[in-house]
């Protein structure tokens, strides 16, 4: 005689519980499902699904899913035997395919004993309904409690809690007593007070919400509301205190989960800001070329990632010219395909710097002491910029797609971390130490800064102004290409994609101090943090958005030349 | 004299042509387009141009209307909407148009409906809206709420979802449809604390029905921060009425902080095949749409009109015309249904005048559709059925459930009302 184990007795009584045709237990988990199918009646066939709660095994998945696929078959042989069937293999000329028995997961043999080929259309599809559907779930759900991942077990577990279903109570303990992932098992802790949070027994309801106390997780809310309700209703008061305590505590935590997630989110949205404002701080700030053109280089960055991708992948269409080009070889997927994003990188920074050494020798050089003309013909360079890009790439936005090492999260204590935004703050770091090390450590970056202090005098001593202005223009053109591989990550990619990026740089750059890479860092993360918080406080990103700019007009009354002024000795200003 | 005796000969023989009805082919009426062909809405409205030019053809290939050539005058509201008002003046007023296909946004159609009820002509409307309006110069073939929004929320109810999550963009569609959907929910019994997205004052006062982002909104983090809280527990759908591209930010977002469709499913009521092709679909496998016609529709009729559309753009010499890649959606639809119903009404009519083919329309005339059978109602709306969708990675969506014949009913704001 065996030993009954508690856990066999708890299942022993569940399934006593849940059903009492007790003779289906001694069939296979395949048996079982065999069984169903041939079960014409509706409410008949769940009840024997139902048996399955609990005890099926991998296979019963797999075949609940090509049920739900319409791919389980009832086969009919001469003598009106009927054996439920799945096909697999390949398929013939004929169409024709192995059979594979539902009920022993062996091939069909056929009166000669030998396997039968079969095709789908001379056999009868097993149908299945929504309230099938439903019952083949709670018996997935269960079967996923030992799943191999814990990201499903977790997804299984928390579904079963939610629930609040106190049949599945036991099965939840007894995994409890199993499982090894931390983080599962505090799913496994959550979903059984959830669960009993609904017993009769306020004791046990009391521990409940102890546990709820302890673990505040976000999902327990509403059923700690639901719960004190039911006690204040109930005239319980000990167990309305203790749900108000373990409100407290879930609210405690969301509060700590919305300061730091807002905190992440500021800094995120600075480093956009950031990102993309900083050619801007170069060609406007150090050049002090007004260049409303800024925006179409992001554009240009944008799709040359664009392009890269499409390269990397089944090849480029661009509807216009009628042009498409494949390169025989690339048409890559998997991970090759989406290392395109680390190529995208450089090129687009390269593309957009040599369109805007273009722009500086055929318009820009001919301005330099004329910011309102500069202005206004770099404004018209833009509005050819956004028709050109039209012109190739056609009205509609382009699909760029994420690589999956930039499309996850980490969640840590319920605070997420997307992986596009941990990378574009990283991004910025390196961009704003990259741009430092060139202007204070590079011969360019000296020449720089000299014929900006003044140009005459560099001229003077032999540096070919010209050719820095150039540059300059080109490495301020080329990162904001960087930029646009950037927010193609993480928006649109359209021919005005440019618009709606261009006032938040010229407002970054305006309130940091013109001419002022610090002043410029400070004001993107500043202007990225208080619009995040606003946004949080106020619960409308309009009503934030418009208290930042509200409070850029105050604070530049106050200090109109922004936050650091850049003094120089030239004599023209 | 010559001129005069010719123009009195001229009408002899239009009176005799009226008489011998199809020997005078060559006649014409004139029929408006008015949709923005430049500007932000052309990427959508352009397509309903085609597909009405594509009607057209398909009609005067046919012999026409009452035996008359239909003849498109195509003009650009340009996504402008003092414009529109201004095109459908010289629609009315110019040209002498016997009817205007036209308008997308509601804010077009508000502005040409003053234009359209001083001259009395006579609008056909294709795209889903708020409702709450019900001109006797516009017929509505577009979804009213009740053949959108509801039956969603329906559907949704159904599979057990428990909490929703409005979220639209900031103007009249969203804004006017969220207040329905409130009174909905509500009506159906789910309590206030379950409906996200909107501002409430101390008292559970509603303030604003849903989230609203402006056009061009790029920023999705602290909203998707917040519907992640929100679904925590289980049992939460999103109702979205986002317009245009700012989907993409959105689901990108969204999937980005681990949501799915299995986990917490978004329903939205303006992403067509159409809009699909601008958007990351292997974002949005899984995420449900509802409209009153999809191009999967498995019926003859779809399959004879996405090929005949087809193979019209193959051979269209409309200049600038898109032919790569073309799927057909739900306003493209109604757009073709809308004027078969016109011409089934002038027919019934014996005449091209707008109070006579009112009159016609509202008597309850059926078109066979691609997306099934349409019947005009005496309240210039349409009864069809209503198709909840699951969309694909190849942008199609799969029919996962259809409510027959639903009656458009454009008052709706008070009557959930508890």
């Amino acid at each position: 005689m065996i030993v009954p184990t508690p856990f066999r007795l708890s299942l022993f009584a569940l399934l006593c519980a849940l059903f009492s045709v007790s003779a289906a237990a001694a069939d296979t988990p395949r048996q079982i499902v065999a069984k169903a199918i041939l079960t014409e009646n509706s409410a008949a066939r769940r009840e024997v699904i139902g048996t399955l709660v609990g005890q099926g095994d991998e296979s019963v998945a797999a075949l609940f899913t090509a049920w739900r696929e319409d791919a389980l078959f009832i086969h009919s042989s001469a003598d009106g035997a009927k054996t439920p069937v799945q096909l697999t293999g390949e398929k013939d000329s004929a169409g024709r395919q192995n059979a594979l028995r539902v009920d022993d997961g062996q091939l069909l043999n056929g009166p000669d004993g030998k396997p039968l080929r079969l095709s789908a259309s001379e056999l009868t599809v097993v149908q299945h309904d929504r309230m099938l559907r439903l019952s083949m779930k709670a018996v997935i759900d269960l079967l996923d409690l030992a799943a191999s991942s814990p990201a499903k077990r977790i997804q299984a577990v928390q579904t079963l809690g939610f629930a609040q279903d106190a049949e599945k109570l036991p099965a939840l303990i007894n995994r409890l007593s199993l499982e090894q992932d931390a983080k599962v098992k505090i799913a496994l802790r959550e979903a059984i007070a959830l669960i009993q949070l609904k017993s009769a027994d306020d004791a046990v309801k009391l521990a409940a919400l102890k546990e709820l106390k302890d673990l505040h997780t976000l999902a327990s809310t509403d059923f700690i509301k639901a719960a004190q309700k039911e006690a204040e209703a109930a005239k319980k008061p000990e167990l309305a205190e203790a749900a108000r305590i373990a409100l407290g505590a879930v609210e405690n935590h969301r509060t700590a989960v919305n300061f730091f997630g807002t905190l992440f989110r500021g800094l995120s949205a600075g480093s956009i800001l950031l990102v993309v404002a900083l050619g801007l701080a170069i060609t406007f700030g150090l050049m002090r070329v007004i260049n409303m053109a800024h925006g179409e280089m992001i554009a240009i960055g944008a799709y040359t990632t664009y392009i890269v991708q499409n390269v990397f992948g089944s090849g480029l269409a661009l509807s216009p010219f009628g042009l498409s080009f494949t390169i025989p070889g690339m048409n890559t997927t998997g991970l090759a395909y989406e290392s395109y994003f680390l190529f995208a990188l450089p090129l687009s920074f390269l593309t957009a710097a040599a369109v805007g050494i273009a722009l500086e020798r055929t318009v820009i050089q001919f301005l330099y002491r004329r910011p309102l003309e500069s202005l206004l013909a770099t404004w018209g360079v833009s509005l050819v910029l956004q028709q050109l890009l039209k012109l190739i790439f056609g009205s509609n936005n382009v699909q760029v797609s994420s690589p999956s090492y930039l499309s996850g999260n980490w969640t840590v204590f319920d605070v997420v971390f997307g992986w596009n935004r941990v990378f574009v703050i990283g991004f910025a770091v390196v961009i704003v130490f990259g741009i430092w090390m060139i202007l204070t450590k590079t011969p360019l970056g000296l020449l720089m800064r000299a014929v900006m202090q003044n140009r005459g005098m560099a001229s003077c001593m032999g540096v070919r102004t010209e050719r820095v202005n150039m540059m300059t223009f080109g490495l301020g053109s080329g990162l904001a290409g960087l930029a646009g591989a950037f927010v193609s990550q993480l928006g649109n990619v359209g021919p005005f994609l440019g618009q709606n990026y261009i006032v938040d740089c010229f407002m970054t750059v305006v309130v940091g101090g013109v001419g002022n890479i610090a002043g410029t860092v400070i004001s993107a993360l500043g202007i990225g943090m208080a619009d995040q918080s606003l946004q949080q406080i106020l619960g409308n990103p309009v009503l934030g958005k418009i208290c930042v700019l509200i409070a850029i007009i105050l604070f530049l009354q106050w200090r109109p030349a922004g936050l650091f002024v850049t003094r120089s000795r030239s004599l023209d200003e | 004299m010559i001129t005069n005796a010719s123009k009195f000969l001229a009408a002899g023989a239009l009176a005799l042509g009226a008489t011998l009805a199809s020997s005078h082919a060559q006649e014409t009426v004139k029929v408006g387009v008015l949709h923005s062909l430049s500007g932000t809405m052309a990427i959508s409205e352009t397509s309903l141009r085609d597909v009405l030019l594509f009607t057209f053809d398909e009609i005067n290939a046919k012999g026409g209307v009452l035996g008359k050539k239909i003849e498109p005058v195509v003009v650009d509201g340009a996504s402008n909407w003092p414009l529109f008002a201004e095109k459908a003046k010289q629609l009315l007023e110019q040209d002498k148009v016997a009817v205007t296909f036209g308008c997308w946004t509601s804010v077009s159609r508000k502005s040409v409906l003053p234009v359209y009820e001083k001259n009395n002509g006579l609008l056909f409307y294709p795209v889903q809206y708020e409702g709450e309006e019900e001109s006797q110069n516009v017929f509505y073939t577009a979804e009213a709420v009740n053949q959108q929004a509801t039956p969603a929320v329906d559907y949704l109810l159904e599979q057990g979802y428990k909490k929703f999550y409005l979220l639209g963009s900031d103007y009249v569609y969203p804004q006017t449809t969220n207040l329905v959907l409130l009174e909905y929910l509500l009506s159906k019994g789910v309590p206030l604390a379950n409906i996200g997205g909107g501002l409430k004052e101390e008292g559970g006062k509603v303030i604003s029905a849903g989230k609203y982002t402006p056009f061009g909104h790029t920023d999705y983090q602290q909203i998707v921060a917040e519907i992640k809280q929100f679904a925590a527990g289980g049992g939460a759908a999103v109702i979205s009425t986002l317009n245009g591209d700012t989907n993409v930010p959105f689901f990108k977002e969204y999937a980005a902080a681990g949501l799915t469709a299995d986990t917490c499913p978004v329903v939205s009521f303006s992403i067509s095949e159409d809009e699909f092709r601008g958007l990351p679909a292997k974002q949005l496998v899984g995420q449900l749409g509802c409209w009153t016609y999809f191009q999967s529709i498995e019926s003859p009729a779809n399959k004879k009109f996405i090929a005949d559309f087809q193979a019209w753009l193959a051979k269209s010499t409309v200049s600038g015309i898109v032919k790569e890649g073309r799927v057909t959606c739900s306003p493209m639809v109604l757009s073709y249904d809308g004027v078969y119903l016109w011409k089934a009404a002038v027919e019934k009519a014996g005449s091209f005048d707008v109070d006579a083919v009112r009159k016609a329309l509202q008597s309850g005339l059926s078109f066979d559709g691609p997306g099934g059978k349409v019947t005009t109602q005496k309240n210039m709306h349409l009864t069809k059925n209503v198709f909840i969708g699951e969309t694909k990675a190849d942008g199609q969506f799969k029919i996962i459930k259809s409510f027959d014949n639903v009656v458009g009913e454009p008052w709706l704001k008070g009557k959930y009302k508890k």
